[in-house]
């Protein structure tokens, strides 16, 4: 489904993606893990072709990345970690205008759009009457995803998702995402909250500064490992293993 | 939440517009974010194209009725009017899309959204193309209104007059569009993409500056000129300014029809055939590579953190480190100060705001030029005063005006330690410069180093300028959406205060003659000081303003 090779990015003299290889098939969820700065956004938007690689190829479903791109932008779903979308639309105005990038018939994006406001609990009135400047981040964020798979895209990159969603919403996505990848498509996602990870994905692939360091199911590379949880594997890999004299002298700081 | 297969059945929605293509929906898009404004704060669908569509209604009106000093061509030669209107259309249409295409083509937040979408930056180019020409006619079509009705009456006009310059007038739109575009393209192409924001920004600073200042400098010119100069095809110069191809296509349409008539309107459709084809066919690509860089992340750059270092050591030298003594003033100071030397919105918003304020100092002291020039150096050290008002005015507000929540959240008794830092940054980074500026001037184009003293009527109101807008706690930095820096209530407070800077100005060169000037300055100073003290102590007191 998703296949790397030797993918890099470099901002000038700074390597953010360096020769990253790796192959996702069908119906995976894939964690695509890195300390800040790691270079997860950065693979995320080449993956999506906003940006463009320095090196390397990608290809999606069979698509060149660099050759395809358009092609590869009909198949794949992105929600970014920033969760922009435009303040001054409706969220129906919004959700309609992308689906209209993606020529759904008319009639086929508002069957959608409703079953999304059922499933998100979205107020039918926010969601035509609101400007979504207005919108909590939460609200904003289900529409950001709902936006993402709106086209049933067969590969989705999810980019810290889970930011700003309510307890409720979160349990939600995570059943929503494994019954996605039960049907057979890819989901890539990134994100923090490591015990999420562990729990929903079926492989973890951690990056740092721009290089992969491990990739493997996750249960098999904790016990490997011998780190007891995905989060101790992730600060033993990424040399977050002196956090806790960090934060002790931090404290101090303030104690002097 | 449930999932979506076992939801219950939910409303319907309501009826929807028929199916639109990508490139419709793009051009729909973007004229609505044009229309309503980028970042909204309003609450209900209704109330949000009260951001900007309004204000373009009104312009609109004051278009059209700016047009109507086209009716004095009635009865004249048809390519006097024509050039005439082709040449404020283009002037008008230039400050728009100088001052709009920035925001369109280059939007950051942008790239989060449509960049991952199955669409090509040729087709966003030319969506967004297509919105700000499509602005652009009916500006240009507001203005010339009154004069589509004049050139029907002009001397070899008729009743095609209006057809031949509805399309010259699109052409003139197309062309000035493109211009701007080009502009950017090249830039892109020969400066790399590395430095593509700081080029915008400083492009299209230059490029409103530049179209602002024309639009004020050469009315006052062609007045001087008039009589010396005959505007006829004949004329060699013609043949440079682009208003005068497009009203070679009125002429030969619906004029006299001449052969350079023809010739003029064929460089024109040449000209702008050539560039449409440049900045949207050859260029488009680099469009998108434009894009992408605005979406990359990377690094400051050292210039970047050398300039930081410049402002931290100038709030540390005195006389600024006595003056910025209090912590909150200077971090305020700071910030302003760096907003105003780095940030693409704030700099497009300001810089461009205070060139007209410039202008007109300049041109009454240049109509004087050589005898002693009184009103002139007057007038403009009244001026004075407006620079730091609408400095602080402009600074208000900014695209992320949410992070000014930081100052209510912190432990302030209300905004008066941010209005000061406000003020003292607006008087050192615009009104200092201003001040030599208009100084350097007065004293080459006044004559006498002596008259430089008729700036100080104007100098010593500046304290009381500077104060009012705090006095109701809005003087707070970067606190409002950048949609709303364009109310009519700022404008009516800036021509009361330039009413207020007129009879200053009037009162000063009274003085003057009289021999009461010392006088006037002694008053002056115990009436500014005592009102300065009291409206001090106000704005002192004030609370925050209540958010929307």
């Amino acid at each position: 489904m998703i296949s790397l090779h030797q993918l890099t990015k470099r901002f000038g003299s700074q390597t953010a993606v360096d020769s990253l290889s790796f192959e996702i098939p069908g119906g995976q969820i894939v964690g695509f893990l890195g300390p800040n700065g790691a270079g997860k956004s950065t693979t995320l938007k080449m993956l999506t072709g906003m940006i463009e690689p320095s090196e390397g190829t990608a290809t999606i479903c069979g698509l060149d990345l660099r050759r395809d791109t358009l092609e590869v932008k009909r198949i794949i779903g992105f929600v970014p970690e920033s969760g922009a979308v435009f303040e001054s639309l409706t969220g129906l105005e919004y959700l309609e205008m992308v689906a209209a990038l993606y020529a759904i018939p008319p009639e086929s994006a508002r069957e959608r759009i409703r079953q999304f406001i059922a499933f998100f609990d979205l107020s039918f009135e926010t969601l035509t009457d609101k400007l979504l400047g207005a919108y909590s981040k939460g609200m904003r964020r289900k529409v950001v995803i709902t936006a993402a798979l709106l086209h049933n895209p067969p590969v989705v990159f999810f980019d810290e998702p889970l930011d700003g969603l309510d307890a409720n919403a979160a349990v939600g996505f995570k059943a929503l995402i494994q019954t996605l990848a039960r049907e057979g498509r890819t989901i890539v996602y990134s994100s923090h909250i490591l015990d999420v990870v562990e729990r929903v994905c079926d492989r973890v692939i951690i990056i740092d500064k721009g290089r992969l360091i491990v990739d493997g199911k996750p249960d098999e590379l904790v016990a490997s490992h011998n780190a007891g949880s995905l989060e101790r594997l992730f600060t033993q890999l990424t040399g977050g293993a002196e956090l806790e004299r960090r934060a002790e002298d931090f404290a101090k700081t303030f104690r002097s | 939440m449930s999932a979506p297969s076992a939801s219950p059945s939910p409303p319907p929605l309501p009826p929807r517009a028929p199916a639109l293509s990508p490139e419709q929906t793009l051009r729909r898009l973007f004229l609505t974010l044009f229309l309503r404004g980028r970042g909204a704060r309003g609450l209900k669908k209704e109330k949000a194209p009260k951001s900007v569509g309004s204000k373009l209604a009104w312009s609109l009106v004051l278009y059209a009725l700016f047009g109507c000093m086209a009716l004095v061509f009635v009865g004249q030669p048809l390519f006097a009017l024509s050039t005439y209107l082709h040449a404020m259309t283009l002037m008008f249409v230039g400050m728009f899309v100088a001052s709009s295409s920035g925001e369109v083509l280059f939007n950051k937040e942008e790239a989060d959204i449509l960049l991952h979408r199955p669409v090509t930056p040729r087709s966003l180019l030319w969506a967004k193309i297509s919105v700000l020409v499509q602005v652009s006619l009916w500006l240009a079509c507001a203005f010339n209104l009154a004069g589509l009705i004049a050139g029907i009456f002009a001397r070899d006009g008729g009743w095609l007059f209006p057809v031949a310059h509805l399309f010259s007038t699109v052409l003139e739109a197309l062309f000035c569009t493109s211009c701007v575009v080009l502009v950017y393209q090249l830039c892109l192409r020969w400066f790399g993409r590395e430095r593509l924001d700081g080029l915008m920004t400083t492009a299209q600073v230059v490029m409103t500056i530049g179209v602002v200042l024309a639009g004020q400098v050469v009315p006052q010119v062609m007045t001087r000129m008039r009589g010396k100069m005959e505007l006829s095809q004949d004329t060699w110069w013609v043949w440079l300014l682009p208003p005068a191809w497009f009203s070679g296509i009125d002429d030969a349409i619906a004029g006299g029809g001449s052969r350079i008539a023809w010739t003029l309107a064929g460089v024109g459709m040449l000209v702008t055939a050539l560039v449409v084809w440049t900045a949207f066919g050859k260029l488009a690509n680099d469009y998108g590579a434009g894009l992408q860089t605005l979406n990359e992340t990377s690094g400051a750059s050292r210039k970047r953190r050398a300039g930081r270092r410049w402002l931290d050591r100038l709030v540390q030298l005195p006389p600024l480190s006595w003056w910025l003594r209090d912590s909150v003033s200077r971090a305020t100071f700071l910030l302003v100060a760096a907003y105003l030397v780095r940030d693409r919105d704030v700099k497009l918003r300001v810089y461009p705001g205070l060139a007209p304020m410039l202008v007109m100092p300049f041109i009454f002291l240049l109509q004087g030029r050589g005898g002693g020039n009184i009103f002139g150096v007057a007038f403009a050290g009244t001026y004075l005063g407006m620079v730091p008002l609408l400095g602080i005015e402009m600074l208000q507000y900014s695209q992320q005006w949410q992070a000014a929540d930081i100052f209510r959240s912190a432990p302030l008794p209300g905004p008066a330690p941010l209005n000061r830092g406000l003020r003292r940054a607006v008087l050192v980074m615009l009104t200092l410069p201003v001040l030599i500026l208009y100084g350097s001037v007065a004293w080459l184009f006044g004559g006498k180093i002596s008259n430089m003293a008729l700036l100080l009527p104007g100098l010593i109101a500046i304290p009381v300028y500077m104060i009012i807008p705090c006095l109701r706690g809005e003087a707070v930095p970067l606190w409002q959406p950048a949609d709303e820096a364009k109310s009519a209530g700022r404008g009516v407070r800036m021509i009361g205060f330039l009413i207020s800077s007129m009879a200053l100005t009037g009162l000063t060169v009274w003085a003057w003659s009289t021999g009461w000037f010392h006088w006037l300055l002694l008053v002056e100073a115990v009436v500014v000081a005592s009102l300065y003290s009291v409206l001090r102590s106000i704005a002192a007191r004030a609370q925050w303003k209540p958010l929307d």
